[in-house]
């Protein structure tokens, strides 16, 4: 290049290609120091150690959370050559790194969307009972995976599972879960939860989860969400935001659908229950007719006897209108050419008269009267 | 979503509940509880029946989910 004259526009492309060739990207890990962020959108940095100090700038859609000076980050980037500010490294993502950065970064971010109300109770919505479709955020060649089916084939049948295989750690990890949280959001035929979940790993591996982008999608989500990050004692910001955590993926599979045995334990409870309300209807509808039959029964029965009690008396009166009782007493029907006589005045001696015994008849004739 | 033709267990489990708080409620007529009885009876063999025998399916996504 001896003799050769650029002008600083010429140098500036020609620096940037060269370190475009050499170092499409760079992955830098320092102490983080003079963070700041301008007009709400643009963020400047630097990393150093003991000896060096690096620019750089991103925007706040790179940002994992909030972050202060003194954390320590890992940040994938490319280098440039600014026409006018110089060099610096154009972040394309950031992560904390260590475990006492990473539970700095979360506790910072926890703070500021606990104060959002992201973590409050009232926003979570119950998972349906026993849902048909479940979309699974998870990485497909994972135990977590495996566990989550084993445990689900176990509980349950007929759910359809569409599985968004992503990374589930590493700088690439909190964009690809984003993407597929709002993936499912976006079908117009939305599945009836999703289930985003991985199994154990070092602070750095489950940090993906308590990144802002992530945690702010699950609380987004129109779909229900369950959540479940790690071993029991790992709880990432992205369970906080769930409408439902799991300590683990095998424990989302037992939240997400119920048991088979417990259910068809319950067929049979209910299939007892209709058969006995069938049963009882039936006999009381029963007991009715027969109540039914009694009561008709009895009420006829009532009406016969006071007839015949009725009948009984008019034949005692009738009995003693019956003038042959008298006549069987001793009394008499005295009678003249067949009328009988109730008077002495009727009658004048010599007169025929026909007397009526019980057992027969006489003719007589009056002497005197 | 494929359409099965056949009713998921959810579906089924709902009309077996309103059934069930038919048979609940104050109404007597026996040759309608005859009806919903059997109903209720064919439902719960076909809760069963998917109970033992459904399978969960998995399909995968074939949307790639790169960050860049």
């Amino acid at each position: 290049m001896d003799g050769l004259v650029l002008a600083p526009t010429d140098f500036v492309a020609l620096l940037n290609q060269t370190l475009e060739f050499a170092y499409p990207t760079v992955v830098i890990e320092g102490e983080l120091s003079n963070f700041r962020v301008s007009k709400n959108r643009w963020v400047y940095f630097d990393l150093q150690d003991e000896i060096a100090s690096v620019k750089f700038f991103g925007t706040v859609y790179n940002l994992p959370g909030p972050l202060e000076d003194g954390l320590k980050i890992q940040v994938v980037g490319s280098p440039r050559l600014h026409p006018r500010f110089g060099f610096s490294i154009n972040v394309s993502s950031i992560s904390p790194v260590g475990e006492g950065s990473i539970k700095k970064a979360a506790d910072l971010l926890a703070a500021k969307l606990q104060a959002e109300g992201l973590f409050d109770e009232e926003r979570k919505r119950r998972l349906p009972e026993i849902p048909v479709t479940i979309g699974l955020i998870t990485a497909a060649n994972s135990a977590a995976y495996a566990d989550f089916i084993k445990i689900l084939n176990e509980r349950w049948g007929g759910v359809d599972i569409r599985l968004a295989d992503v990374y589930v750690q590493g700088a690439q990890a909190p964009l690809q879960i984003v993407r597929a949280i709002e993936y499912f959001n976006e079908l117009s035929s939305l599945v009836d939860v999703l289930v985003i979940t991985r199994g154990g790993g070092s602070a750095e591996d489950l940090a993906g989860f308590s990144d802002e982008r992530v945690v702010r999608a699950v609380a987004a989500s129109r779909i229900p969400t369950l959540v479940a990050v790690g071993h029991e004692v790992d709880t990432s910001l992205a369970e906080l935001a769930a409408d439902l955590r799991a300590s683990t993926p095998s424990n989302a599979a037992q939240l997400v659908v119920p048991s088979r045995s417990e259910t068809i334990a319950g067929l049979a409870v209910a299939k007892k229950s209709v058969t006995e309300i069938i049963n009882q209807r039936f006999q009381t509808a029963s007991q009715e007719i027969q109540s039914s039959r009694e009561y008709l029964t009895s009420q006829v029965n009532l009406l016969l006897s006071d007839r015949l009690k009725m009948i009984e008396s008019t034949k005692k009166l009738i009995i003693a209108f019956d003038p042959r009782a008298a006549l069987r007493r001793g009394y008499a029907i005295v009678s003249k050419q067949g009328r009988n006589i109730a008077s002495v005045k009727q009658l004048s001696p010599n007169d025929k008269i026909g007397i009526q015994l019980a057992d027969g008849k006489i003719s007589a004739k009056v002497q005197e009267t | 979503m494929a359409k099965s033709p056949t009713k998921n267990y959810q579906q089924l489990a709902t009309e077996l509940n309103q059934l069930i708080e038919w048979f609940e409620g104050d109404s007597v007529n026996l040759d309608e509880a005859v009806d919903k009885y059997e109903q209720a009876m064919s439902l719960l063999k076909q809760m069963e029946e998917h109970l033992k025998t459904a399978e969960n399916k998995v399909k995968k996504i074939a949307v790639k989910f790169d960050a860049s």
